[in-house]
Formats: structure tokens, C-alpha cells, sequence
């Protein structure tokens, strides 16, 4: 049977026909309440067209809850809101990360709903960074309001600081965009000149039209050279400066020298012009490095919004009065109140209250632990159940937290430097070349022919250019690139690309990389017949999740999915630590941990491994073993990983014994469990010094340091942005498969680099002896040249066909 | 073929305004969302009273 499937997120509807509208005559039906909500909001508000021209199904909505809107409000505090926007007269502006935008018609309907407010002046969303920029007047609608509104459709919402290095990014992907629209356009019109005066070179050209066509190229070529190309000019004059010739050296010699014979030419009327060259090259050169930019822009946007993980409020207890303040601006000795579900501001030590917390963001663990009065917590933990006051200890910036990305700043600045092979070469090759053309000018000088002197050491230079040699490897990798980015792996540093076929050792991280990084039911056993309190397995389910629906607890999570329809429960009772109790139907029932349900002994020996028990009118009704379980394909990953070749690894913050049995299930090379973040980032430095090439596959924040010790780093989809923003590459598809896939790309690259390399070297070799005999006139050797760049081009291109 | 000394120039005018705009739209922010834009003819001004056909 085909299941209906839910008119706002599409995914299969599982509680039947509970929740429904009628939509322009039309019944629709919904997998939730929340999405029911939002459909409503959306319909009523005149927005239908959303759903007529969405691309993608939107994301699946939660009923906006009532703690929410208290939460919100702390945003309204003046202090805090100075903290996070700008004011422009009399207006407010702020940036908003907004996430669960699926596609542009998300942005269309946001916009739309918030302008007819008549206190925002502008809102403009960007679909593809997920932010928006917001300019209103506070005094009318507080920000907490506007909030709300997005939440209502289906969206959250938080404020976002950008930092500094993110505006200068887009600065310089605008300069790029110009300087590749400067190159193309004039490259265009001076290609179109240039056919004139190849038909003029066949057919016979009037001597005056000639020189005009050539005039007007020139015109059209000095913004290429005096604009776009100035980039290579800095680059090569900074590698100059500091005794390493790059790249750039021979690409602006050749633009330069090739562009001033021109002007010789053009000026004296002799000779040959070659303006089409220099615009086309440049053009070629600044369309990768553009794409290269651009993917690196695209990656920062998506993955800095670091400042969401820092919270931005907290409660301060101050003579028993509570006070919103900026988290920024607490210090040791404060009190502070923290409420179930927020993130702690600072660490400090619980004063009072019980609570579980969650360490996943500093440790990698999802396990809850529990929080007493006198024991330590950190900033950045996420509390669940209970109400702690703590004192602070250390500030925000002093946190565990703040240590971490010292941490991870520290190694970025050690990380081992990838050489770039061009590079090498390029300094090998342009040091001979610029020999050999001295040596022939100086040759046909003195003793050949001084006539020819300065036109063979063109047509060497022209010849020689080392057009298709510094395409070789840039083109490759933006082809590579740029069909990686189809399939959803975004590379962030092209020269990890470039390394890739070195590797030898692959490091996962367990919680969230090789595992799915939450709790769901491995295994459910049936400790009383279901039938003798009439109830089905998916009834019972659905029981428990109505239940747990209560707690933050990440075990509750669990059984969020099984929830089909509210239940009335009441005398709700969370034990925190422990389990969650309610009556229901005047049957008391209890979920929680075996010393919570009073599981006797020999039935918990027997289910061992079971973590939740259910308990009706003390009767025991089931064990549910809850397990973190596989990612699907890890395990073939791990098998063709070690195929392939590679000693493949695992580092892990996880002290259970679940870490040595995913080893052992996995077959991998080497673990190393219990691990602090600076115990990761040792075992890869001992990899990295013995002269491996390391490449580093995780998710938390805990292992972003070890990203900077690895040669190449991964971020999974559903890492934290912190650590996305620092890794090389990162997956936008919650598959740990596409591994392979960048692996096989990476070799498939170097292959076409190769071959282009073996070609422009090749062709040189040649060419070389032939221009300084003077057998090859200009005209033949800019044909060489233009053929072989287009060759090393084509053969790239086959890449994005892969 | 002197035509090619007018109209040369004016085919460079041409070139000129058309990069002038391109700079303007870069400058106006007209490049950061490029899927956003292309939705907005698909929607109606104001639908709210327009009943669907």
C-alpha cells in the first residue's frame, strides 16, 4: 500500500488521517501538527504559491513550543540586543541565521510574510547562505516577535554575528567577479578583431585597416593587463621578493612580454600582434582560480556560523532578582540560572539542582551525563532536564570551549604544508627558461644576426610560454572540483586534492562518523506478552514517545519518530538521571533506567546491554536495548578503504567498551579510544612524523584540532560548524560513502594532471632547440601555443564528464 | 570598409556600458543569491484575493 505523503515535508504520513485540512476544496493531509500549523499559517496568510513552486519539500515542522517564546524574548533585552546588531538611524539592522530553507521559493515566502509588517523596513534572504538581513524598528516589534513569525512558517531563527574575515571574503570574491568579467568581455571583442586580421594575413588586408584593427585591439587589451591580470603580478612579485619563484613568475613574464612586444609591434607597424592570446589566457587563468574562490566562499558561509554554539544569553541571579545579560559580559563569581534545554554560558560549578547535561559539543559523546551540586560543567554543554544555578568560574572567553579553539587555532598555523608540485616545477622551469632566452638573444646579438635578436627571443619566449604547463594542473583540479561539488563534497583546499593519492592512514572519529551519532532502538524484547494489556509493539511505542515527548534527555529523542498520536497523560513526573513517569488510562507507567523500574537482578543479567525498561502498573513490559548504530555503508567503506590499500583507523573520545567492539566488528588497522582532543592531534603528529599521509574523517568540535594536525581533514554533514568551517573538505550528504568517491576522484586527477604535464613538458622539449635556431616564426609559435593549452584544457574538461 | 571607423567605436561604447552595468549589479549585491530572483516572476504580486482557477 501506497502511504499518503504529508503536504508541507512530504515524507510518508504514519498517523493516518489524524491530521488534515481542506486546502481550496481539496483534503490534504499531514504527518504532524507541526506541519499542520504551518500550512495553516502559510495558506491563511495568502502565500499558497509556495507550495505551487517550491523545488524541494520543506523540512519537516515542529509544533512551535510555548518555552520557546520565553526564550525568544531574551533577545529583547536592549544590553543583549546592542551586543548583536547595528543601529542605522532610527532603524535596527541584524544578520539571522535561518535554517530549514530548502529552496528559493523558503526565501520568497519568508519575505513576504515578514514585509507586511509595517515595523521591518527591509528583510532580504539569502537562499543559498541561509541568513537574512533584517532592518526594523525595535521600539515597535521586539525581536523576539519577529522571530516568532519565521518559527510559525516553519523556519528558526537566531541571531548571527559575522565575523570580520567573512566581509572581506565577499569583497574579494566581488573583485574576482569582476576581474573575470573584464578578461571575458574584452577577450571576447579582441578574439573578434583578431579574426579581421586573420582573414587580412590570407586574403590581403589594407595596410591602414590593418594597423587600426591592431590599435583598437591593443585599447581593448590594456584593461586585461593593467585590471584582471594585476593579481598575477602581486603573487609573482611576492614570490620574487621572497626567493620562491611560483607559478605567477612565468604567467605575468608571459603576459607582460607577450602584451609589450604587441605594442612594438603595433606602435612600429612590424611584426605580429598577439593581444587575442594575452586576453584569452588571462581569462582562462582567472576563471579557476574564480571557481576555486568561489567553493571556498560557499564553504565558509555555510559552515561559519560559529557564533550559534556561543551562547549569546544568559540569566544572572542577582539578589535573587533574574537579569538577561549579553554571556559575553559575565565573569567568575557570578550566579547564573540555567534552564532545561539552554546551552551553558560559562563553566562554573552547579550551586544548586539536578540536572543531566549534554558534552557532545567538547567531547564527542552523546551520552547524558549527570550534574550535581559540586560538580563542574562546561560552556557549550547543552543542559536537558533540570534547573541548575552555577557560579561561574571562567568566562566565556576562558571556557573549556575558548580552550578548545585556541587549540585548534594553535595547529592551524603548524599544519603540514602541502607542497604544490606546479610549483616546483614551475621554479625548475622558469629559472632555464629565462636562461635559454638570454642565452639566444645574446647568441643572435653578437654573433647571428642582430636584425632577428629581439624576435627569435620572442618567438622562444612566446614559444616556451608556459601557458599550457600553468594550466595543467589548475584546470584539472577546477574540473574536479567542480563535479565533486555535484555530488555533494565541497572541497575546500584544492591542494588536498592534489594530495590524495599520497595517502596511506585514514582516521575516523567514532560518534557521528562511523556511527549516526544519536540513540535508536537496536532491539526491543518482550518481557510480558503485549496481548495481556492489549497493546501492539507500535502502540506501545507510541505510548513511550508521548511520554518522553516531556524530557530533553537525548535517550528520549530516540523514540520521537514513533510518536503517531497524543495521549492523554497526566501526573507527568521526570526523575532526572533516572526515568520519567505518568498515569495513563489509571495505570501507572514508568520508563526509565533498570534501578528506576526495579528490574530484579537476574532479568537485568539476562538483557545485559538493554538500557530503557518499561514498566505498567508494576508489571514489566519490555527491555529496549537503545544503541548509536552504524552509519549505512560504513562498514563496506571500511572494507574497500583497506582494499584499496590504505591502514585505516579510528580515534575516539568514547571510553565504553562499545568503541573496541566497532573495531573489532569493522576490522580496523588501529584504535585509540578514551581520547582528549589534544591526545588526537599527538597520535596523528606521531603518524604525521613517521612520514604518513594522513587524512582525518570526523564531525565534533573535539576533533577540529586534530583536522589541522592531518594532511587533509573531512567534515561529515552532520558535524558541528565549527569543525566544518575548519576541515579541507566537507560532505553536504549525510553519507559517509562519498569518502570514496572524493577518493577516486583525487587519483583520477593526479592521471590528467599527469598527462597534461607530460604533454606541455613534452611539447617544450621540442619547440625549445627549434626557437633558438630561428626556425619558428612568432606566428607558428603562438599557434603551438594556443593548441596545446587548448589540448591540457580539453583533457581536463573530461573530468566534469566523469 | 572606412564604416568600421564608426562603428568600432560605438561597438566599444557598447562594451564599456555593458561592463558598467556589470560592475553596478555586482556592487548592488545582485550576484550573492542567483536561485532567488529567478522565483520571484513565478509569484504574483498580490494573490490574496485572486482565487485560484
Amino acid at each position: 500500500m501506497v502511504k499518503p505523503s504529508c503536504f508541507h515535508c512530504q515524507l510518508s504520513v504514519l498517523t493516518g488521517d489524524t491530521f488534515q485540512l481542506t486546502l481550496n476544496g481539496q483534503q490534504a493531509m499531514f504527518c504532524c501538527a507541526g506541519c499542520q500549523a504551518v500550512a495553516q499559517t502559510i495558506i491563511d496568510s495568502g502565500l499558497g504559491d509556495y507550495y505551487k513552486f517550491r523545488t524541494e519539500a520543506a523540512a519537516k515542522a515542529e509544533l512551535v513550543p510555548s518555552e520557546l517564546q520565553a526564550s525568544l524574548q531574551q533577545y529583547d533585552s536592549a544590553e543583549v540586543l546592542a551586543d548583536i546588531s547595528n543601529k542605522r538611524e532610527n532603524l535596527t539592522e541584524i544578520e539571522l541565521s535561518v535554517s530549514n530553507m530548502s529552496c528559493a521559493a523558503c526565501a520568497w515566502l519568508i519575505e513576504k510574510q515578514l514585509n507586511k509588517q509595517p515595523a521591518i523596513a527591509k528583510i532580504s534572504i539569502n537562499s543559498s547562505t541561509q541568513r537574512a538581513l533584517l532592518c526594523w524598528q525595535p521600539e515597535q516589534l521586539p525581536l523576539s516577535e519577529i522571530l516568532l513569525l519565521i518559527n510559525r512558517l516553519g523556519y528558526q531563527a537566531s541571531p548571527f554575528v559575522a565575523d570580520e574575515q567573512e566581509s572581506l571574503f565577499k569583497a574579494e570574491l566581488n573583485r574576482y567577479l569582476k576581474r573575470l568579467a573584464v578578461s571575458g568581455i574584452m577577450t571576447m571583442q579582441v578574439m573578434m578583431l583578431a579574426f579581421g586580421l586573420y582573414f587580412g594575413e590570407y586574403s590581403g588586408i589594407d595596410q591602414s585597416h590593418e594597423g587600426y584593427l591592431r590599435w583598437i585591439s591593443m585599447l581593448l587589451t590594456l584593461p586585461v593587463v593593467l585590471y584582471a591580470a594585476l593579481p598575477f603580478v602581486s603573487s609573482g612579485w611576492r614570490s620574487i621578493k621572497a626567493r620562491q619563484l611560483n607559478m605567477d613568475v612565468p604567467v605575468s613574464l608571459a603576459i607582460y612580454y607577450t602584451f609589450f612586444a604587441s605594442a612594438y609591434a603595433t606602435v612600429m607597424q612590424t611584426g605580429e600582434v598577439y593581444f587575442e592570446s594575452v586576453c584569452m589566457f588571462t581569462f582562462l587563468l582567472q576563471l579557476g582560480k574564480f571557481f576555486e574562490y568561489r567553493a571556498r566562499a560557499q564553504a565558509r558561509d555555510a559552515t561559519s556560523n560559529l557564533l550559534k554554539i556561543m551562547p549569546v544569553t544568559a540569566t544572572l541571579l542577582q539578589n535573587d532578582q533574574q537579569h538577561t545579560v549579553s554571556a559575553r559580559r559575565l565573569s567568575p563569581g557570578n550566579t547564573i540560572l540555567v534552564k532545561p534545554g539552554e546551552t551553558l554560558p560559562a563553566d562554573g560549578v552547579v550551586l544548586s539542582g539536578n540536572s543531566t547535561v549534554d558534552e557532545s559539543m567538547l567531547t564527542g559523546e552523546y551520552t547524558a551525563i549527570s550534574r550535581q551540586p559540586g560538580d563542574t560543567v562546561l560552556a557549550g554543554s547543552i543542559n536537558h532536564d533540570g534547573l541548575l544555578t552555577i557560579t561561574v568560574s571562567s568566562a566565556l572567553a576562558h571556557s573549556r570551549l575558548g580552550q578548545i579553539i585556541q587549540l585548534q587555532q594553535h595547529t592551524l598555523q603548524t599544519k603540514p604544508r602541502l607542497v604544490e608540485k606546479t610549483d616546483k616545477l614551475a621554479r625548475y622551469f622558469v629559472e632555464r627558461l629565462l636562461l635559454i632566452a638570454a642565452a639566444t638573444f645574446a647568441l643572435w646579438y653578437f654573433w647571428l644576426d642582430p636584425e632577428r635578436a629581439f624576435w627569435v627571443t620572442l618567438s622562444v619566449l612566446v614559444a616556451t610560454c608556459p601557458c599550457a604547463l600553468s594550466l595543467a594542473t589548475p584546470t584539472a583540479i577546477t574540473c574536479a572540483l567542480a563535479q565533486l561539488n555535484r555530488k555533494g563534497i565541497l572541497v575546500k583546499n584544492a591542494q588536498a586534492l592534489e594530495t590524495l593519492p599520497e595517502l596511506s592512514h585514514i582516521i575516523f572519529d567514532k560518534t557521528g562518523t562511523l556511527t549516526e551519532g544519536r540513540f535508536s532502538i537496536a532491539n526491543i524484547e518482550h518481557l510480558t506478552s503485549l496481548a495481556s494489556v492489549a497493546l501492539n509493539e507500535s502502540e506501545l511505542l507510541n505510548v513511550i514517545a508521548n511520554l518522553e515527548q516531556s524530557s530533553e534527555h537525548p535517550i528520549a529523542r530516540a523514540f520521537k519518530g514513533y510518536l503517531q498520536h497524543s495521549l492523554p497523560l497526566t501526573n507527568v513526573i521526570i526523575s532526572v538521571g533516572h526515568g520519567i513517569s505518568a498515569t495513563w488510562q489509571g495505570q501507572q507507567l514508568k520508563v526509565g533506567s533498570a534501578a528506576y523500574c526495579e528490574v530484579p537482578l537476574h532479568q537485568q543479567t539476562r538483557n545485559n546491554k538493554a538500557n530503557v525498561f518499561v514498566l505498567l502498573n508494576q508489571q514489566l513490559l519490555a527491555a529496549i536495548t537503545l544503541a548509536d548504530v552504524l552509519r549505512p555503508g560504513a562498514a563496506e567503506l571500511v572494507a574497500n578503504l583497506q582494499l584499496q590499500g590504505f591502514r585505516v583507523g579510528m580515534l575516539t573520545g568514547d571510553s565504553s567498551g562499545q568503541a573496541a567492539e566497532l573495531a573489532a566488528q569493522l576490522q580496523l588497522d588501529f584504535m585509540q579510544q578514551d581520547c582528549t582532543p589534544t591526545q588526537k592531534v599527538e597520535a596523528i603528529n606521531q603518524l604525521v612524523a613517521s612520514g604518513h599521509k594522513v587524512l582525518m574523517i570526523g564531525d565534533g568540535i573535539n576533533d577540529s584540532p586534530g583536522f589541522n594536525a592531518a594532511h587533509i581533514s573531512v567534515a561529515v554533514e552532520s558535524g558541528a560548524d565549527l569543525s566544518k568551517n575548519q576541515a579541507d573538505v566537507v560532505m553536504l550528504q549525510p553519507d559517509i560513502r562519498l569518502l570514496a568517491t572524493l577518493i577516486a576522484a583525487g587519483k583520477l586527477a593526479a592521471k590528467v594532471i599527469k598527462q597534461n604535464l607530460a604533454w606541455a613538458v613534452g611539447y617544450n622539449l621540442i619547440i625549445i632547440p627549434l626557437a633558438v635556431a630561428g626556425l619558428v616564426s612568432p606566428y607558428i609559435a603562438v599557434l603551438g601555443m594556443s593548441f596545446s593549452s587548448l589540448l591540457v584544457v580539453s583533457n581536463s574538461l573530461r573530468l566534469i564528464k566523469k | 570598409m572606412s564604416i568600421i571607423y564608426v562603428l568600432i567605436p560605438i561597438a566599444i561604447l557598447f562594451v564599456m556600458l555593458g561592463l558598467a552595468i556589470f560592475f553596478w549589479a555586482v556592487r548592488s549585491k545582485q550576484f550573492e543569491d542567483l536561485d532567488k530572483e529567478g522565483f520571484s516572476i513565478l509569484f504574483d504580486e498580490d494573490n490574496q484575493d485572486k482565487p485560484d482557477k
